[in-house]
């Protein structure tokens, strides 16, 4: 536990320290008000809560994509995954903090999305307070335990640089945060479905609607397959990390 | 018991771009022992396999084959009572979070080492004292020269008070005051009863500081020495480097006993070679006197003292 909070602290001084990581966040309002003016103009008041969620997703999406899955790679770059590993502190457990450091700072963009809402004149009446908070909450976890993956494939493999790109865009559309998935041919579903951020959407535009949110113990479910997933591959990879480091000796260079 | 104890220690790599089960040896075979308190220096010319031998004793890199124990706790097998009791200093400018201060730096590490929340404070305040960077502690450490950072990665190296300190390269890109400071520093980590394995290139430095020096190349061990024994090492083959010796002279420093050679080069330049210190200041008085005044000392380099050392050893199996 120390060494986690060790992580969730320096990460947290590290994002204050250089704010272009935080870019992101800066992003948002813009979205925001982009998605708001569409469904403004399209005369569908009830995609409101779109406008503020896909923000948000988006905003979590590409934190966990660059900023918390870099994490690694980077350190291996600056030679302080080698010291890291020297210490006692559990390597997976100092990672864990700082993605989670990472985590709880991309829910800015949620606040951001809402307060842009309210400037905007959307009064958004949530309707099922509880899910929106086990929403938030299974979202970040799974967010996380993906970042995680997502920073043990990256120091694995060079070659995987170019696919973090082509990782963003894409996936907005196929899990449907901006386009709803019904939209989308049927041969695409099977695919969003294994997006944690389709579930993810779909609970969270649930509780803006007056319907009892009927999915939601089978949402909450696929979400924590995938969170579960994410972390034992990520698990199983990061020991494949280590013996990069301790038994090959070849992530100790840049 | 020995805080450090090294048997049969082996490491191959893989070539980088070498075919397929191609490897290159760095470390072949080393035995070494650095007893309880000693400060023992590793001395070697690039590549010799130093840095390799520390991230072994470090735990992050195991051996290909041989044991390496630090105060008997084999690195391989007991990562998790060994680690705790090393501090390591790799130096260079890696290895520091660029972006934070030198407190925060040392807090972080300190906090992974197990210090207590309530003592980082105090140890990093005290460290950043006795290293002189007090006053940049709160600058972010990209900002920090050379010579800062190397200060800082030893007060990080410090901050859990480990029984054993590896110390890799310390005073490179050091200026030489500071590198001063650090031969007193060593001094007062051995009061403090400090087992220190410090790698150098710097034949003097190890010479000034430590109790044995060990002295490896291309992964072998050549020879284990006293700093009394170095010097002697150094100060065999002392050269006395004159210009304008007259004719006259140079025929009779040619035949006098403690004079090994005397070649004057072609840009005038007389290179006086003397077996050791005992025959360097007559020779020395010769030359004052006969009026030349062009005159400067120099002693034999790393590379100079190896090549004797494997010449000797050459000779030794030959004879
Ligand atoms: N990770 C590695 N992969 C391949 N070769 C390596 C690696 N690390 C060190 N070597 C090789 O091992 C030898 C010893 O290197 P090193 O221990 O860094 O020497 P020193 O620190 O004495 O300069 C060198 O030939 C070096 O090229
Ligand atoms: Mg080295």
């Amino acid at each position: 536990m120390r060494a986690f909070r060790a992580g969730l602290s320096l990460q947290a001084a590290l994002l204050w320290r250089s704010p272009g990581n935080l870019h992101v966040l800066a992003t948002v309002p813009l979205y925001t008000l982009i998605l708001l003016a569409m469904t403004d103009a399209s005369h569908q008041a009830g995609l409101a809560p779109n406008a503020i969620i896909a923000p948000t997703l988006m905003a979590l999406w590409t934190m966990a994509l660059f900023t918390a899955g870099d994490l690694i790679d980077r350190d291996r770059h600056d030679g302080t995954l080698e010291p890291t590993v020297a210490t006692p502190a559990p390597l997976a457990q100092v990672i864990t903090g700082r993605i989670c450091a990472v985590t709880a700072a991309s829910l800015i963009a949620f606040a951001e999305a809402w307060v842009v809402g309210l400037c905007f004149g959307v009064h958004l009446s949530v309707h099922h307070p509880l899910t929106l908070v086990v929403g938030i909450l299974t979202t970040s976890l799974t967010t996380a335990c993906t970042a995680a993956l997502i920073a043990t494939l990256l120091v694995l493999t060079r070659g995987g640089r170019p696919y973090q790109n082509s990782l963003s865009f894409p996936f907005y559309l196929l899990s449907g945060i901006v386009v709803p998935i019904e939209v989308l041919p049927h041969w695409v579903h099977p695919i969003s479905r294994i997006i944690y951020l389709s579930w993810s959407a779909d609970l969270l535009r649930s509780a803006f609607r007056p319907e009892e949110p009927r999915q939601l113990p089978m949402q909450l479910i696929a979400l924590g397959l995938l969170a579960a997933a994410g972390l034992a591959c990520a698990s199983v990879l990061m020991r494949r990390v280590l013996d990069r480091v301790r038994i090959l000796g070849t992530l100790g260079h840049a | 018991m020995n805080a450090i104890e090294i048997r049969g220690l082996r490491r191959d790599f893989p070539l980088p771009n070498g075919e397929r089960g191609a490897l290159r040896t760095a470390l072949d075979g080393i035995n070494l022992t650095v007893g309880e308190g000693e400060v023992h220096a590793l001395l070697g010319p690039n590549g010799a396999g130093k840095t390799t031998l520390c991230k072994i004793l470090a735990t992050v890199l195991v051996p290909s084959a041989g044991t390496a124990r630090i105060l008997g706790r084999d690195v391989v097998t007991r990562l998790a009572t060994v680690r705790p009791l090393i501090g390591c200093v790799f130096g260079g400018d890696r290895g520091l979070y660029g972006r934070l201060s030198a407190r925060r730096n040392l807090h972080y590490w300190g906090a992974l080492y197990g210090v207590p929340g309530h003592e980082l404070r105090a140890r990093a305040a005290e460290l950043l004292d006795r290293f002189g960077l007090t006053a940049h502690a709160d600058e972010r450490v990209e900002t920090f020269s050379r010579g800062m950072k190397q200060r800082l990665h030893l007060a990080r190296g410090l901050m859990h008070a480990p029984r054993v300190l590896l110390l890799d390269e310390p005073t490179t890109g050091m200026d030489p005051v500071s590198a001063r400071d650090f031969r007193t520093l060593i001094g007062e980590l051995r009061r403090e009863g400090r087992s220190i394995l410090l790698t150098t290139h710097d034949m003097a430095e190890a010479e000034t500081v430590c109790d044995r020096a060990t002295l490896i190349d291309d992964g072998r061990i050549l020879h284990t020495a006293t700093p009394r024994e170095l010097g002697a090492l150094l100060s065999r083959h002392e050269r006395i480097e004159a210009t304008d010796v007259p004719a006259q002279l140079l025929a009779q420093m040619g035949t006098r006993s403690g004079v090994t050679s005397v070649n004057t080069g072609p840009d005038g330049i007389t290179l006086i070679e003397v077996t050791d210190q005992d025959a360097l200041t007559p020779v020395l008085r010769l030359l004052v006197d006969a009026g030349v005044t062009n005159l400067a000392t120099t002693r034999p380099g790393l590379e100079e003292v190896y090549l004797q050392l494997i010449g000797d050893r050459g000779m030794d199996v030959a004879s």
